[in-house]
């Protein structure tokens, strides 16, 4: 501030990982980092700077601040920016640290990853296995000239297993991972066989004709076409006008069994928080709701732009949503699949939108042919295309059961039809 | 710094380690952006630390830290010790590293201005510049516009235990255009960029009015276009999107680390063929001036030029000084690291195809009705399946042998090794990608580049939305 800035922002973090890589069901290396970084933003008529170092030296703190308010004095003026926001109370949230972690110790995160190695290989032994396991811990804080002040210390503790199995020229190949913020949610146990036994589903994958099929999207493929919408009701992508979203707010974009909320205060969730980067509250918020359009996610900057409340979704420079779930609907994903007499599933990555053109182009990478109500066998060598509002309104049915993982509700949902591009 | 480095290595050998590597790496940055016509985000920062690695008995460890007194390289190789002995528990090829002859160098990248010496308002004056032509092209059908310029000078200095005492600086330089043009309810993006090595006499090299006229225009005539078809078609792919395609089908599976973890499709076709005779492919980590260049990996190798398929046979893979150990192979320079905080892994540099002898209009003729695919955007490639995707920002059809109508963005997929051996048409026009791409690995991100010729392919899934 006394190098002329108007307002000013000051974030620090520091923290320290472990992590141990597996090859081929050994260890390939273990790591630890340490790490630290300061980061300044300035703002002088609107206008912003931003500078960052990674080291924890005043001398260069003192330096980058003053580089920070020389690049915002070199911004151009913004009317648009009115102040950043103020001290607010804020929300607490049960389970964003946890000391056990902090504490644990390297052998302990290795014999996990080892653990879930052995039991990808009882599972299928001639199976190639990989993957690791990590943890993090640290504190970051951020302080603003509004007189924001807030301290936050993080945990996570994570295993992953990926398992290849070849058989002549066939190979089928498929993941599982465990994540927690705080050791009770760390589940490890079973992950290796889960990987192993999806490997092994993806054998002999066959090539099928072009056509329009209905869809079926896994918890994991699913997952990616309610969180597009999330992060694609972006504010900011709105008001530059580059959103497909432009002019949808209060319009339905899919059918009533839609309904899209944003919760970053839910217990241990793996983006929960107390506030956004902004130092905003958190605030759970209904982004669609029976299948209509009600909010963009705004931070302090959007939302004095449009003149609309704050909903607290600032992520770093930008806007960025936290744990996204779906309504649940009321019945099984297997009497889903079972209604389907010729379909697709897919497991995992379904059709995301380019956030301008709402077109999507994507590849079938782990799909499974539904024939006769069941899943029949692996598809290679296919690919998803549409336009995303159009597809969107082919949702017909959400299931009642799902995946659960921290912050994460994650249902199959179906869809009446999807362009494929196979191989006839 | 450089004596730290060596004391490291000294110390660590005395801790009985068979090898290690210390690097210290520090840099410094500028990134400048305008959008709709403002300053937008005018960011610097700075970055500095020491990783060291250390073989112990048979197992790796790695240790990064960002405080680099001798007190603290001193806790950071205790700790890369005990992360060894903690990688012991369960070793089933003890890791190895080959003898290289250890070179001793001090060596600066191209670099005729350091753009650390050049003023910020001087650089916004190329933002401007890229800005306002992309606006020329869009005028009233302008959405949003955004211009960059960034630049990057980093120092690494690479010390390990066989003698290697390498103090290299690296200058890159990077500036483009993405505009999004609306007419109606249709929206197209246009992109274009450059990137090189170098400091700031690249923007002299691009001129950027002509840099940011391309993205306007490519988003004008996107407003046009038509959605892409849907289905198995003849491709034929620009240069452009070549050196994207070769990255992902072919580089990443020809990753030594890839064929020794069992993890890539090419794990035993050496000197077998996996391609088309019409496919060569290398490389190429000493093309001038080229994004992913360098002078020496992050293990102190030299950069160098690796075939790694020949007429169609599989030649060679990109090695580190492990990956060449494990296969009794020379390490070619492929060792490198993100940063201080990663340590070096197998990567590519400038991927390419070599040109043949046709011309487009040759690749053309022949096809009744296909794609011509261009604007390689982004790849992905699952290795050890063999299946890979490729983003075109957009593409042309081809009708009765003729370029035709253009087409909007689109992804392609196939098998790698199908694609590969149904390329059936190269040209002698050979074009190098401008992106600045940035390759993801093991959650690492380094600078790579590619490009080749024009490629026909038999053909290829083509992810449209339009039946035909």
């Amino acid at each position: 501030m006394a190098a002329g800035a108007e307002f000013a922002q000051v974030s620090a973090s520091r923290g320290r990982s472990f992590s141990v890589s597996l090859e081929k069901g050994a260890i390939e290396t273990s790591q630890q980092r340490e790490s630290s970084g300061v980061s300044v933003r300035a703002y002088h008529r609107g206008g912003v700077g931003s500078t960052s170092v990674n080291v924890l030296d005043w001398g260069r703190i003192e330096a980058a601040a003053h580089a920070a308010v020389a690049l915002a004095k070199q911004s151009d003026p913004d009317p648009d920016f009115v102040a950043l926001p103020g001290p607010q109370p804020l929300p607490e949230v049960e389970g964003l640290f946890d000391e056990r972690i902090a504490g644990l110790a390297a052998s302990q995160v290795i014999g996990w990853a080892l653990a879930a190695t052995d039991e990808a290989l009882a599972a299928a032994p001639e199976a190639i296995v990989s993957g690791g396991a990590s943890f993090g811990v640290g504190d970051s804080a951020m302080a603003s000239s509004t007189g924001v002040q807030v301290s936050t210390p993080y945990s996570g503790l994570s295993c992953y297993i990926r398992a290849v199995v070849r058989r002549g020229d066939s190979v089928g190949t498929w993941f599982e991972h465990a994540y927690g913020r705080v050791m009770e949610d760390f589940r490890p146990e079973g992950i290796g066989k889960v990987a192993a036994e999806g490997a092994l589903e993806y054998l002999d994958a066959r090539d099928i004709p072009s056509g329009d099929y209905p869809l079926v999207l896994g918890p994991q493929a699913a997952d990616s076409v309610y969180y597009a919408i999330a992060a694609q009701a972006n504010a900011e992508d709105v008001q530059r006008r580059r959103s497909y979203l432009i002019g949808k707010r209060g319009q339905r974009i899919a059918p009533e069994t839609l309904t899209i909320t944003d919760d970053p205060l839910i217990p241990r969730g793996r983006s929960s928080s107390r506030c956004d980067s902004d130092g905003v509250p958190r605030r759970p918020l209904t982004i669609v709701e029976d299948g209509v359009l009600l909010t963009y996610l705004h931070n302090a900057y959007t939302a004095n732009k449009a003149g609309e409340p704050n909903t607290g979704h600032a992520a770093g420079d930008g806007i960025g949503p936290t744990n996204v779930n779906v309504r649940l609907g009321s019945r099984p994903a297997k009497e889903l699949i079972a209604e389907i007499d010729d379909g697709i599933y897919l497991a995992s990555g379904g059709p995301s939108p380019d956030g301008t053109t709402g077109d999507f182009s994507s590849t079938v990478d782990f799909g499974f042919k539904i024939e006769r109500g069941e899943i029949a066998y692996p598809i290679r060598n296919a690919a998803l295309g549409g336009s995303f509002l159009e597809f969107l309104q082919g949702l017909d049915a959400i299931s009642s059961d799902y995946r659960e993982e921290p912050g994460a509700r994650m249902p199959t949902m179906r869809f009446t039809s999807v362009r494929l591009a196979g191989s006839g | 710094m450089r004596d730290a480095l060596r004391w490291v290595c000294e110390a660590a050998k005395g801790a009985g380690a068979a090898f290690a590597d210390a690097r210290a790496v520090d840099s410094t940055h500028t990134n400048l952006r305008r959008q709709d016509g403002k300053t937008d985000r005018l960011r610097q920062g700075t970055s500095l630390g020491v990783g060291i690695r250390v073989l112990l008995e048979g197992a790796w460890g790695f240790a990064s830290t960002n405080e680099t007194s001798r007190d603290d390289l001193k806790r950071c190789l205790e700790a890369a010790v005990d992360m060894a002995k903690a990688s012991q528990a369960r070793v089933e090829e003890p890791g190895v590293v080959a003898a290289l002859d250890a070179h001793a160098d001090e060596y600066a990248g191209p670099c005729e201005v350091d753009p650390r010496s050049v003023a910020v308002e001087r650089k916004m004056e190329v933002v401007n510049a890229l800005e306002a032509a992309a606006l020329a092209q869009t005028q009233e059908r302008t959405a949003n516009s955004f211009a960059w310029y960034g630049d990057e000078v980093t120092r690494e200095i690479v010390c390990n235990t066989q003698g290697a005492d390498i103090d290299q600086t690296v200058t890159r330089t990077r500036l483009g255009a993405r505009v999004t043009a609306v007419e109606g309810e249709v929206r197209q993006n246009g992109v274009e960029h450059e990137s090189s090595l170098g400091g700031f006499e690249v923007i002299e090299r691009v001129e950027p009015t002509k840099l940011g006229g391309k993205a306007g225009g490519i988003a004008v005539m996107l407003l046009g276009a038509a959605r892409a078809p849907s289905g198995k078609f003849p491709v034929i792919l620009h240069p452009s999107i070549v050196g994207v395609f070769i990255h992902e089908a072919l580089g990443h599976n020809a990753e030594a680390d890839h064929i020794i973890s069992g993890d890539s499709i090419l794990e035993g076709k050496f000197g077998t063929p996996v391609a088309s005779e019409l496919v060569t492919v290398v490389d190429d980590a000493t093309i001038p001036l080229s994004w992913g260049s360098y002078q020496y990996d992050s293990e102190g190798t030299p950069g160098q030029r690796r075939m790694l398929i020949e007429n169609g046979v599989l030649k060679g893979y990109m090695h580190s000084l492990e990956t060449a150990a494990k296969l009794g192979l020379e390490p070619n320079g492929s060792g490198r690291a993100d940063g201080y905080a990663s340590r070096p892994i197998v990567r590519m540099s400038n991927t390419i195809v070599l040109p043949g002898a046709s011309t487009l209009e040759d690749l053309a003729q022949g096809i009744d009705l296909g794609v011509l695919l261009e604007g390689g955007e982004w790849g992905y490639v699952m290795t050890a399946k063999g299946q890979y995707t490729c983003h075109a920002g957009r593409g042309r059809m081809i009708r009765n042998g003729q370029i035709a109508e253009p087409l909007r963005d689109v992804s392609v997929a196939g098998m790698i090794l199908d694609t590969l051996a149904n390329v059936d048409g190269v040209t002698e026009a050979f074009e190098m990608l401008t992106m600045g791409g940035m390759c993801g690995k093991s959650g690492q991100s380094m600078p790579t580049n590619g490009g080749g010729p024009y490629l026909r392919v038999k053909e290829l899934i083509v992810g449209g939305q339009e039946r035909v």
